[in-house]
């Protein structure tokens, strides 16, 4: 009985000291792991508000917010529950919140962030929209979350030019719905203009750059898609 | 010294827990889809590994043999969430990428391994050197099967890029590509430590058999 009493209180007592050790580490990692997580966040909307070409910012240096209270004024929805929307044709779901900002130019410019399933679990990604309901177009796209995806081939979704397909999408395009080539079962583009003319049609050409790797793709586009769709309603019922 | 410079050199090739002892298979196939991220897990096991060997070794007296295995997990569980909050808050990007094998690394076997078969019987710059070793030996074999499979699946190493897409394996990158090279691997390995052990017995005959006429 004796025994059984000290190896419960020797147990006892390592269980606490980790315990205690593990609480100061996650005291001191809290403050920069909330900081890495709101720095991607920051930079990925920087990124696609600038302009695809020249990376030139398309609002105004002032209005990037930099740290969490300048992001809060700029949310446009925001809800309580887990998702702003879902989509049960495309997979996907937008979450919450979404921005507004307005452009140089006074055209109002949406970012939203979506997932939609892909190769092994969500995708999420994050867009800007620009325009009024009735000329709204895709700018660009920045995938946040691919960490399920195949390294060297789903993943390869996060290069540059893996993410330059999906992007500008004219809204006739998104009204459509996007499809990745494979699914539109087109033939193979051969120079940048046919591939920008595919673009026109709602097709994301891709599989030269993705060989292997459909389905992340796939993923994105429904997240796209799903993103769409919730503007669409949101912007309608206006 | 020889004795403990063995200690370290153990764990490297004639004992690596991957191709010989075939310990912690679950990262070993799973991560090493390129050669950064097996340098990533494998530093990052290394990193417990050291701790865990240390921590175990000193405290190898003060704990009854029968509760054990429960305070080894409980220690070794403690410094993967610690390496998993650190990595989350400073080292962003690897994190990402690491994702879910991070805390997997508590159930590799080969850190319980050492940790019982070692550390809780030697002293701690014994258990230090061990941990070195294996951890050092884990990881080169993570790096070379990472560097392998990226090197014939995608045509690049650390990102380098080596030839054009055309000569692309893309098996090798997918799951099935991990075994076989693990495989081809592990049979490189031990057919170098057969082939040197059967040079060591032909050296003794041959000694043995020069010491008879003599």
């Amino acid at each position: 009985m004796k025994n059984y009493l000290k190896m419960g209180l020797t147990l006892m007592l390592f269980a606490i000291a980790v315990a205690v050790l593990l609480s100061v580490v996650y005291t001191i990692t809290k403050g920069p792991i909330e900081d890495a997580e709101l720095n991607v966040k920051l930079q990925s909307i920087k990124t696609v508000l600038s302009n695809p070409e020249d990376e030139e910012l398309m609002i105004d240096e002032n209005q990037i917010p930099e740290s969490e209270g300048e992001l809060k004024e700029r949310v446009w929805k925001s809800t309580e529950e887990a998702f702003l929307y879902e989509s049960s044709e495309y997979k996907g779901y937008v979450s919450s919140p979404a921005y507004k900002f307005s452009l140089k130019d006074g055209k109002p410019a949406y970012v939203v962030t979506g997932a939609a399933v892909g190769y092994g679990g969500y995708v999420t990604v994050m867009c800007s929209f620009v325009g009024e309901l009735s000329n709204l177009e895709m700018m660009r796209i920045q995938v946040l979350d691919y960490s399920q995806e195949t390294p060297g081939l789903g993943a390869k979704i996060a290069e540059k030019e893996a993410k330059e397909r999906f992007f500008e999408i004219p809204k006739k395009a998104l009204e459509d719905g996007l499809q990745v080539d494979k699914d539109a079962g087109v033939a193979a583009a051969k120079t940048d203009e046919q591939v920008e003319q595919y673009k026109e049609e709602g097709v994301i050409y891709i599989s030269d750059i993705m060989t292997g790797a459909t389905i992340t793709p796939r993923g994105v586009a429904n997240a796209v898609n799903t993103m769409f769709d919730y503007l669409k309603k949101e912007l309608g019922g206006e | 010294m020889s004795g403990t410079m063995k200690e370290f050199s153990n764990g490297l090739v004639k004992n690596n827990p991957i191709f010989i002892q075939a310990l912690g298979m679950c990262p070993t196939l799973a991560t090493t889809t390129s050669a950064s991220n097996g340098l990533g897990m494998g530093m990052a096991t290394l990193t417990v590994l050291l701790m865990s060997n240390i921590v175990i070794s000193i405290i190898r007296k003060l704990v009854p043999a029968k509760i054990r295995i429960p305070v080894y997990i409980i220690i070794i569980a403690g410094f993967v969430t610690m390496v998993d909050l650190l990595m989350h808050g400073f080292l962003y990007d690897l994190w990402k990428t690491l994702g879910l094998f991070i805390p997997l690394i508590v159930v590799n076997c080969l850190i319980l391994g050492r940790a019982e078969s070692y550390a809780s019987q030697n002293g701690i710059w014994k258990s230090i050197l061990d941990a070195l070793g294996m951890g050092l030996g884990f990881a080169g074999g993570l790096v070379i099967l990472g560097a392998v499979r990226e090197i014939l699946g995608a045509g690049t190493v650390f990102g380098v890029e080596l030839w054009g897409d055309a000569f692309n394996v893309f098996i090798m990158i997918l799951p099935p590509g991990a075994f076989i090279t693990l495989g081809l691997l592990a049979g490189l390995f031990n057919w170098i430590g057969i082939s040197k052990e059967e040079a060591k017995k032909k050296k003794q005959k041959a000694a043995k058999k020069a010491g008879g006429k003599a």
